[in-house]
């Protein structure tokens, strides 16, 4: 599985309008749970994986880039949801730099060589310092889409 | 070469398309009377890429390593049985290391005379035409390779 299988316009946020940590996942978890039309109940237990995911080390893998995911079976298949956020917010990032692109990868534990797949595949997508730029600099989801079908 | 087919091996990630490519090789096995392995690959690489870029942490990698055995066991264990239904018995190998190397080197150990796939689609970008691991196997294999698409009448024939 690669990063284009799931990519999906509903899926994606731009602007991202929270400041820290805490509200850049809650505010990703939203959009997963507005777009699958998700209750409360399995709201809270998505974004309650993702934070003890998140409590074992942070997601903040540099370079601008943050990648909260966890394994939950709220969601029948591996989604992702991409949110870029005008402002950095600090992820604790190994090497201090604030983050601005955000994946969030949720999968359901009987997937867990897609979730591993897809997780290689955003590293890899991401290597590139001008794509990085690219998307930092995207208006909406429609510009992002096309940064990653090109 | 191998006219007809002796000694096919299929290649298994749990993708539907995969599954596909396996019911495929099976008739096609049971046809030409042919030897038939799946082999499904533990993707170790991706999950030391994990590691280094600080996506995993080690105690979470370690987690998923478990899961993706379990994972292989339970796809290589379903397509014995799909195998069973039509009196084959095959061979299920399972490897852990970069996907499209390791198949590789199965395939030239074993002399195999054909490969087969599944989950060939659309190029649909520039940087995913470099890291589909389907497109890489099709690259290096040193058997000719058969690309099954993924099509609904394959599974009805095979319920057949």
């Amino acid at each position: 599985m690669i990063l284009l299988d799931v990519l999906d316009k509903d899926l994606v946020k731009v602007p991202l309008t929270a400041s820290d940590k805490q509200g850049i996942i809650t505010e990703l978890v939203e959009v997963v749970a507005n777009a699958k039309g998700y209750s409360t109940q399995q709201f809270e237990d998505m974004l309650e994986a993702v934070l003890n995911r998140e409590s074992l080390g942070s997601t903040g893998i540099g370079n601008g880039i943050a990648i909260p995911h966890a394994k939950t079976n709220v969601v029948k298949q591996v989604t992702m949801v991409v949110g870029i956020s005008r402002f950095p917010v600090d992820f604790a990032s190994p090497d201090g730099q604030k983050s601005r692109i955000f994946f969030l990868v949720l999968a359901p534990s009987s997937a867990a060589s897609a979730h591993v797949e897809l997780l290689a595949s955003i590293a890899r997508t991401c290597t590139s310092n001008v794509f990085r730029r690219m998307l930092e600099s995207a208006k909406d989801k429609d510009e992002v889409v096309r940064l990653f079908m090109e | 070469m191998g006219v007809p087919f002796k000694d096919i091996v299929v290649y298994l990630d749990g993708s539907e398309s995969s599954m596909t490519a396996a019911m495929y090789s099976i008739k096609l096995a049971v046809e030409h009377q042919a030897k038939l392995t799946a082999v499904y690959v533990v993707n170790t690489k991706a999950l030391s890429e994990l590691v280094k870029a600080g996506i995993f942490v080690a105690i979470e990698r370690d987690e998923y390593q478990r899961d993706l055995q379990a994972d292989a066991d339970r796809y290589l264990r379903h397509v014995a049985k799909l195998a069973a239904t039509k009196q084959l018995e095959i061979d299920t190998v399972k490897l852990e290391g970069a996907i499209h190397v390791v198949v590789r080197q199965l395939l030239k150990e074993q002399k195999a005379d054909l490969l087969v796939l599944g989950g060939i689609t659309d190029i649909r970008s520039r940087r995913e035409e470099l890291s589909s691991e389907t497109d890489r196997m099709m690259r290096t294999s040193p058997c000719p390779v058969l690309v099954v698409r993924d099509d609904d009448d394959i599974w009805l024939e095979f319920e057949e």
